[in-house]
């Protein structure tokens, strides 16, 4: 090698070095964008903007364009007035008549929300091609829709349903208010592309698969029920969360959602920690135990014998996993659904003799192998942890589990399949829409989602559903939870939060449950 | 080359009719997207009603072949699970983004590669050499998935110098690029290497010494003009691999290309935007391989006297 070879190769690596550095020193974090509120969500879902278009999942960001007509009061949860003012339920429940507030405006100029948009707005989210998750029990639902002035709705039903405007109504569902004349002067397809609502944001842009930027309407300084701080509200996709977490730290978002590992990180970063309590409740449910149905019920399954069901549930150290999964950011549970009528409902104790006990008066002594199928999902990235957990319990009481990883897709699809199947799976449950709906969803053999059902619980829910007295209705759905409880449906393990972060620029935010988002209303630190 | 440029567009034709085959009925081995589009308190004749919707009810055979007719006009079929969208639609909305990371990643890679190589051959055994192969060996062996986090933890969140994600803007493209780039990176620096110490002890550099050109001359025109040969015939695959191969990176960096919009639809079962992403990516695939080789043909004047 020649001395000029050398001179040649090292005069050209430090060019490159020197090009490099000289590219890099100058940079502003210009990306921060330091006077919006970004908020970074794991996921748009279906990224379009109309309230029948997609899951319930979008309403993160459409819900700063469109507004509800009952909204819940943030801690109490108790029903309040949104876009209607007041309402009355017929003494049969099956006719709910809705008084509309005045002078509530659509933005771009489309005028004031009357019952003509109200109408509009329901029957189109119930319509056979509507995507949004509760159309088709609501479709089975209603019956018609009646507007006999500008500030009234009558909604008729086929049956009744006691909790319609907290319920499918309330705005932790998809009915957000559109404009009928936005939509007849512009067509459903561009009308999607451009959103408007009653909410004190529009759309300003959207990057596919990247960022949605909604920005303040003109005219909101006289909005009916917020004050926003920030002119711009930008939400962006970053599926990975230890992403989210390097945000935050960066200041390039404002708020996130994180994982429970994450928590001791974004505190020592100095940010805040804020959960919507009690959102999800990870379970393990039970194969093939729908035995009102003549394909989804299998008596050979160990875990048929309720006993066998109880010995499982008595043997999971519930408080350990949460613990050490949740970082305490959970409760034990007594039910598959955060459900607060269900709250002094007893949950099982941790304790492996006894369960040793029921599984040898079941039959099983010796044990049984089992398999646990699971997957990830948000929330929920905990699950194939918890599945771990769960089999190690179960070991120590002589219950052999292999645990299977599949995907979320695969295994809704073979659990809407109809068939018994022979294995438990980790799941996650959510709050009822409405109490009435929510069983018939889970435990009655007519939803292809039921997970579990006896004919003496259909019979409970029906009683349930046609109680026109709202004290025995209580004591109806509460004997529910007991019955659910006490015949062990599912593994019950815990009632999760669902953990946010928070920059130092965010002053408040109230999340009171994570199906309501209120982002409209986030204050600026001082 | 016109004999090239029309072997070749036969062969991707059917290189096309073939993968439209085999990921038609692949995706649809593990379920479809019944199941997750239905709402709570869904009954059995909600799933028959949206399967005969979705016109899933019908033999795959027919499925196929009514796909395969569309296609060939153009219409890839709706999204299932994005609003209804034209599957179309929704993958050109993300094709710049991907396109634009590979190009940024690969001409990185090329320009670093290319370096790296030539200073570890011409430096043999030397410790720019050694530093070389381990770069190759690190590119190689590690993850993108943790690399990406490493790049973001130390250049976005402790320096402060780039951002840890997002797109739009050029330092958006650093990092990604940086981590799509390194497997490519190591690959390129031992091509270049083997190939640039093959044609240095070769004897047209020797007369090119001795004729006096400068060393600059040698190394960069004679030496590596005719090392680089390998290093072209590969581009395409590399291009391929950075469109395809960026689903990690593309998630790591909240990065809205193909490959995650491939990954979310399969998770989806959205089998037409499933489809339309698969014959997108083999077709790019195809006209990269297509531009290697007649450049290969343009810059080795054997293969034109081939034919």
């Amino acid at each position: 090698m020649t001395k000029l070879m050398n001179r040649h190769v090292h005069r050209t690596a430090v060019s490159l070095l020197a090009g490099v550095a000289l590219t890099l020193s100058p940079i502003m974090p210009a990306w921060a964008q330091a006077d919006d509120l970004i908020i970074a969500l794991s996921t748009f879902s279906e990224e379009t903007m109309t309230p029948w278009s997609g899951s319930g999942q979008r309403k993160t960001y459409l819900d700063v364009v469109y507004e509800y007509l009952t909204y819940a009061e943030p801690g109490t949860l108790k029903t309040i007035p949104g876009l209607a003012e007041s309402w009355e339920m017929s003494p049969d429940g099956k006719a709910w008549t809705f008084h509309l507030r005045h002078g509530v405006q659509f933005s771009g100029g489309y005028g004031e929300m009357t019952s003509a948009d109200v109408a509009y707005s329901i029957e189109r989210l119930i319509r056979d091609d509507s995507r949004a998750g509760p159309s088709s029990p609501m479709r089975r639902l209603i019956a018609s829709v009646e507007t006999p002035d500008d500030y009234t709705v009558v909604v008729k039903l086929h049956f009744p349903d006691f909790e319609l405007a907290q319920g499918y109504f309330g705005a932790a569902q998809q009915l957000g208010i559109v404009s009928k004349a936005y939509f007849d002067a512009l067509g459903e397809t561009d009308a999607e592309a451009k959103p408007i609502g009653t909410g004190a944001y529009e759309l300003a842009s959207i990057n596919p698969g990247s960022e949605i930027v909604m920005t303040l309407r003109d005219d909101v300084a006289d909005h009916w029920r917020v004050h926003p701080e920030f002119e711009n509200i930008v939400f962006k996709v970053v599926p990975e969360e230890s992403t989210r977490v390097a945000m935050l730290r960066t200041g390039e978002a404002d708020i996130a959602p994180i994982g429970f590992d994450s928590i001791p990180t974004v505190k020592e970063a100095g940010l805040t920690v804020v959960s919507a309590e009690a959102t999800w409740s990870p379970v393990v449910r039970f194969g093939g135990l729908v035995e009102t149905s003549d394909n989804r019920y299998n008596a050979d399954n160990p875990w048929a014998k309720r006993e066998v069901r109880q010995a499982l549930n008595y043997a999971v150290d519930k408080q350990l996993i949460i613990d050490e999964l949740f970082h305490g950011e959970a409760t034990v549970a007594s039910s598959d659904t955060p459900v607060p009528a269900w709250s002094d409902v007893e949950p099982y104790p941790y304790d492996p003799d006894k369960a040793r006990e029921l599984l040898k008066e079941a039959g099983y002594e010796n044990g049984f192998d089992i398999t646990i199928k699971t997957f990830t999902t948000a929330p929920g990235a905990e699950l194939p942890l918890m599945a771990e957990a769960v089999a190690l319990f179960w070991q120590d009481i002589g219950v052999n589990a292999t645990i299977e990883p599949v995907d979320w897709p695969s295994l809704r699809s073979d659990w809407t399949e109809g068939r018994a199947n022979d294995y438990v799976w980790t799941h996650r449950g959510f709050p009822f829409s409405s109490a009435a709906n929510g069983l018939e969803a889970g435990f009655m053999a007519a939803s292809v989602f039921a997970a579990y059902s006896t004919p003496e619980l259909e019979t409970m829910i029906n009683d349930f559903s046609n109680e026109q007295d709202l004290v025995e209705r209580e004591a109806k759905f509460t004997a529910i939870g007991q019955y659910l409880r006490d015949e062990a449906a599912a593994v019950f393990i815990a009632l999760a939060n669902e953990p946010y972060g928070i920059s130092d620029k965010v002053g408040e935010w109230k999340i009171t449950t994570a199906y309501m988002w209120n982002f409209d209303q986030v204050t600026r630190a001082k | 080359m016109f004999k090239i440029v029309a072997a070749r567009t036969v062969e991707a034709l059917i290189a096309l009719l073939l993968m439209s085959i085999v990921i038609f009925f692949l995706s649809r081995l593990t379920g479809d997207p019944v199941a997750l589009l239905l709402g709570d308190g869904a009954t059995e004749a909600d799933k028959i009603k949206l399967t005969r919707d979705l016109g899933l009810d019908q033999p795959i055979v027919i499925q196929y072949l009514t796909f395969l007719g569309k296609a060939l006009t153009g219409d890839f079929g709706r999204s299932v699970a994005a609003g209804n969208q034209p599957a179309l639609q929704l993958i050109m909305a993300r094709l710049p983004a991907s396109l634009s990371l590979a190009g940024v990643a690969l001409a990185f890679t090329m320009v670093v590669g290319i370096l790296f190589g030539v200073m570890a051959a011409v430096r043999h055994n030397s410790a720019v050499d050694i530093a070389a192969r381990l770069i190759a060996l690190v590119g190689q062996s590690v993850p993108s998935f943790w690399l990406g986090i490493v790049l973001m933890y130390v250049f976005a969140v402790q320096l402060g110098w780039l951002p840890t994600s997002g797109y739009g803007r050029w330092e958006h493209y650093v990092l990604p690029a940086a981590t799509l780039g390194l497997f490519t990176l190591a690959a390129i620096t031992r091509l270049v290497r083997s190939s640039m110490l093959e044609a240095l002890g070769s004897e047209y550099i020797k007369l090119a010494r001795v004729k006096g050109l400068s060393e600059s001359v040698v190394i960069w025109k004679h030496a590596l003009a005719n090392s680089l040969i390998p290093v072209v015939t590969f581009m395409g695959t590399f291009f391929a691999v950075m469109i395809t191969g960026a689903v990690i990176v593309e998630t790591v960096f909240s990065w809205p290309g193909i490959g995650r919009l491939a990954y979310e639809s399969i998770l989806a079962r959205d089998f037409p935007v499933v489809q339309a992403v698969v014959l997108v990516i083999t077709s790019l695939f195809i006209i990269a391989n297509l531009l290697v080789d007649i450049l290969y043909v343009v810059i080795d004047p054997r293969m034109r006297s081939r034919g």
